[in-house]
């Protein structure tokens, strides 16, 4: 896989110029371009990982614009929401939360605020795990999740209420657990692997930055 | 008598990790079973199986008279309360009350039973001072408690728990204990993963040892527990009381406190004064 | 030399109006194993946490007395999924995590780590996803993980919840090693049979404040035998109407019943 590869700062640039391009760039033709970029890239992922995620989380979103909006405007706004969402499923699966921290910290920036980023893209896969073993749990205390509409919205409140409060309850205790492995503010971590970079890499992300910078110029004109 | 459960030749893989090996031992209504071994000999994937969480490989678990490879979780629920590890992370109501009351009325039995089981849980578990709290404001200890009080309250015949006193004090081991023995006097059957063996002698009456997969030994556990030779090659050793029986010899080699209490009064009674 | 020393401490919770500590008086000084035993809520966790500097300043609340640190203190807490750092791909990173933090230099972190892993012996699971691991399993990792920041003063609480029989034996012998090398061991724990081997003095806490402290003779005690935190044997002893002083362990039984 090679977003694994890839530095992680040229993966946030690329997971940050897609959403950002889709905005700049005119309606509908640079969103389909940007969301097809960024599907391809939760594709590469595989079905399951990627495409099916990314597809799933946007649906919703395209049924209440449609429901709100008229067609053009719809097509516009689903499909810059539409690289938004395949960007970040596909930054949350390649980017190596370790790696963004190492690299962070060869730089001699703050460990803290890439702690606390990468925490976030963790949170995703620990979030899962915890979801399905709730569903279980529920379950086996004869919860159905078929049935019903009424019956599929009791289901998804035993789930997401028992996920939020101890996700939230979790919050509480990390931060306190994660001081107690030194992660002080203002103590400089020794990178243990810091990932490598190249000159190939590093002008890529300029041009990305500037491709932006330079879309956003020409459409304020 | 249909047994309460019964592992036919049971064979499991997670992907390409056998796990269990062709598994068979049957439970009747009303026995109360420990399922010990080491970390990773299976003991988890048992209760995932009886729960309907997974499919054998080979072999079939029969719940009752069911076999799980027709049944969905929820349909089991009907007929087996599982508690697994960590359960305290699954309480999700406003009230400890309107958790516990959630598996009875998920099952629809009607109003009226489900706030008679929902009592007779909590009072089983002496939760009924803190129904009216919100689950996330009890210690976790205390949560624990609340999870299996949800099991409880389903009311079904067969009672599966994975490790239900870890970070409870021996008070509250004591509830739990209570608690499983007075429903064992219903008939229920239960299956009690643990690596208590003081809580195993107190409250159960028969060993199943895991080892990598297999039935290492399906026995009393009036007798396994005293047994040094028998529990090293297993990784565990008997406890206190148990060690304390064979120690001084005492009559019956009791292995729950009380029994051995006894009998240690009468064998003093019994000997020459100093 | 006195590595930890709680003067008349008390500690309440944000927003709680009965103080989780009243009036703690404690030392512990290098070499020194000292347990805490108490029932559930009765304050042992949040004794560790003041010692290891996390309350009042990570959980908030109010707190009276002094705490005194004469070195860096780590603390096991007893829910090993939330002291993961969730960033490390294998056991072994997870283990340097911490000195990592710390800011040592590289060699110096592999050499801690190695000692870490050698003596909680993690060997067989350093290249594993901690994420793949038990609960167990996790506990030894996050026990080496803080062995590995090499603190002089290391806090346990119910360290050995999730361990097996085998596990929690190793657990003993290690916080044995620890005191043997210096360091100040603190720890909660329910494991009452156990104390006997393993600590130095205990401590008896109850609704938050000191009930008795001694030897784990302690253990043995009418009172903590009526209050549930006797050992096995001394309660069943106590139970059978036999006169005092209660054995503590089946050793001592053995001789007292000769």
């Amino acid at each position: 896989m090679t977003g694994r590869r890839l530095h992680p700062f040229t993966l946030l640039a690329i997971a940050g110029a897609l959403p950002a391009l889709a905005w700049i760039l005119p309606a509908p033709a640079g969103g389909a371009c940007t969301a097809a970029v960024a599907l391809v890239l939760a594709a590469s992922l595989g079905l399951r990982r990627g495409l099916w995620p990314a597809v799933l989380t946007a649906a919703p979103f395209w049924v209440f614009l449609r429901l709100l909006h008229d067609v053009p405007t719809t097509l516009a706004i689903g499909l810059r929401i539409t690289t938004m969402v395949a960007s970040f499923v596909w930054l949350a699966a390649t980017l190596a939360p370790d790696r963004l921290v190492e690299a962070t910290v060869a730089r001699g920036w703050s460990v803290t605020a890439a702690y606390l980023f990468a925490a976030t893209i963790t949170a995703v896969p620990t979030l899962r795990g915890r979801a399905r073993r709730i569903v279980e749990a529920q379950r086996c205390r004869g919860l159905s999740p078929r049935g019903s509409l009424g019956n599929r919205l009791r289901a998804l409140r035993a789930l997401a209420l028992p996920l939020v409060l101890s996700a939230l309850h979790d919050v509480d205790e990390r931060a306190l657990a994660l001081e107690t492995r030194g992660m002080v503010s203002g103590a400089r971590r020794t990178p243990l692997a810091p990932p490598p970079d190249s000159a190939v890499e590093r002008a890529a992300r300029w041009a990305l930055l500037v491709a932006c910078v330079a879309a956003l110029i020409w459409r304020l004109k | 008598m249909i047994p309460a459960l019964r592992f036919d030749g049971v064979t499991f893989s997670y992907g390409a990790v056998a796990v269990l090996h062709g598994l068979s031992f049957a439970i009747t209504p009303g026995e109360r079973v420990a399922l010990l071994g080491k970390n990773g000999a299976g003991k988890s994937t048992v209760v995932r199986l009886i729960a309907g969480l997974e499919r054998p490989g080979e072999g079939t678990v029969w719940v009752g008279d069911w076999n799980t490879r027709d049944c969905v979780p929820e349909q089991l629920a009907w007929r087996v309360g599982s508690v697994f590890q960590h359960a305290d992370q699954q309480l999700f109501a406003r009230t400890v009350r309107e958790d516990v009351s959630f598996g009875p009325r998920a099952l629809g039995v009607g109003e009226q039973e489900v706030e008679r089981r929902t009592d007779r849980a909590l009072a089983d578990l002496d939760l009924t001072a803190h129904a009216g709290h919100h689950p996330y404001d009890l210690p976790p200890a205390l949560r624990k408690l609340a999870a299996l009080a949800g099991a409880l309250a389903l009311e079904p015949a067969l009672l599966v728990l994975d490790e239900p006193t870890i970070g409870l004090d021996r008070a509250l081991r004591a509830r739990v204990t209570r608690a499983l023995l007075d429903r064992s006097a219903g008939s229920v059957a239960l299956l009690v993963i643990t690596h208590d063996l003081t809580f195993a002698a107190e409250t159960l009456e028969r060993g199943l040892v895991l080892d990598r997969g297999s039935l290492a030994c399906d026995e009393p556990l009036a007798g396994l527990l005293g047994d040094v030779t028998r529990l090293e090659p297993l990784g565990l050793a008997p406890p206190p009381v148990a060690a304390l029986s064979v120690a001084l010899d005492l009559p019956g080699r009791p292995v729950r406190a009380a029994d051995a209490a006894r009998a240690l009064a009468r064998v003093a009674r019994g000997r020459p004064g100093p | 030399m006195k590595s930890l020393t709680l003067e008349r401490v008390s500690f309440w919770y944000p927003a709680t109006e009965a103080p989780a500590l009243r009036d703690v008086s404690l030392e512990v000084a290098q070499g020194d194993i000292v347990a805490l035993v108490g029932a559930v809520g009765a304050g042992a966790s949040t004794l560790l946490l003041a010692a290891g500097d996390l309350a009042p300043r990570l959980t908030g609340g109010r707190i009276v007395g002094t705490v005194s640190r004469r070195e860096r203190s780590a603390i096991v807490l007893p829910t090993p999924w939330t002291q993961v750092s969730g960033m490390a791909f294998t056991v072994w990173d997870e283990v340097a995590f911490g000195p990592a933090n710390l800011g040592w230099p590289t060699h110096e972190i592999a050499r801690q780590v190695d000692r870490a892993v050698e003596r909680v012996e993690l060997g067989p699971l350093a290249a594993r996803d901690p994420a793949t691991l038990s609960g167990g399993e996790l506990q030894r990792v996050i026990i080496a993980a803080t062995l590995a920041m090499d603190s002089g003063l290391v806090l346990f609480d119910e360290p050995a919840a999730e361990l097996d029989a085998e596990g929690a034996r190793a657990l003993w012998r290690l916080i044995r090693v620890l005191a043997q090398e210096g360091k100040a061991v603190l720890l909660a724990t329910s494991a009452l049979d156990a104390l006997p081997d393993v600590a130095d003095r205990v401590v008896w806490l109850e609704d938050g404040a000191v009930r008795a402290v001694g030897t784990p003779e302690l253990l043995a005690d009418v009172a903590a035998c009526d209050a549930g935190l006797g050992t096995s044997v001394a309660t069943v002893w106590g139970a059978s109407g036999l006169p005092g002083p209660y054995p503590l362990t089946v050793a001592h039984a053995v001789r007292r019943w000769r």
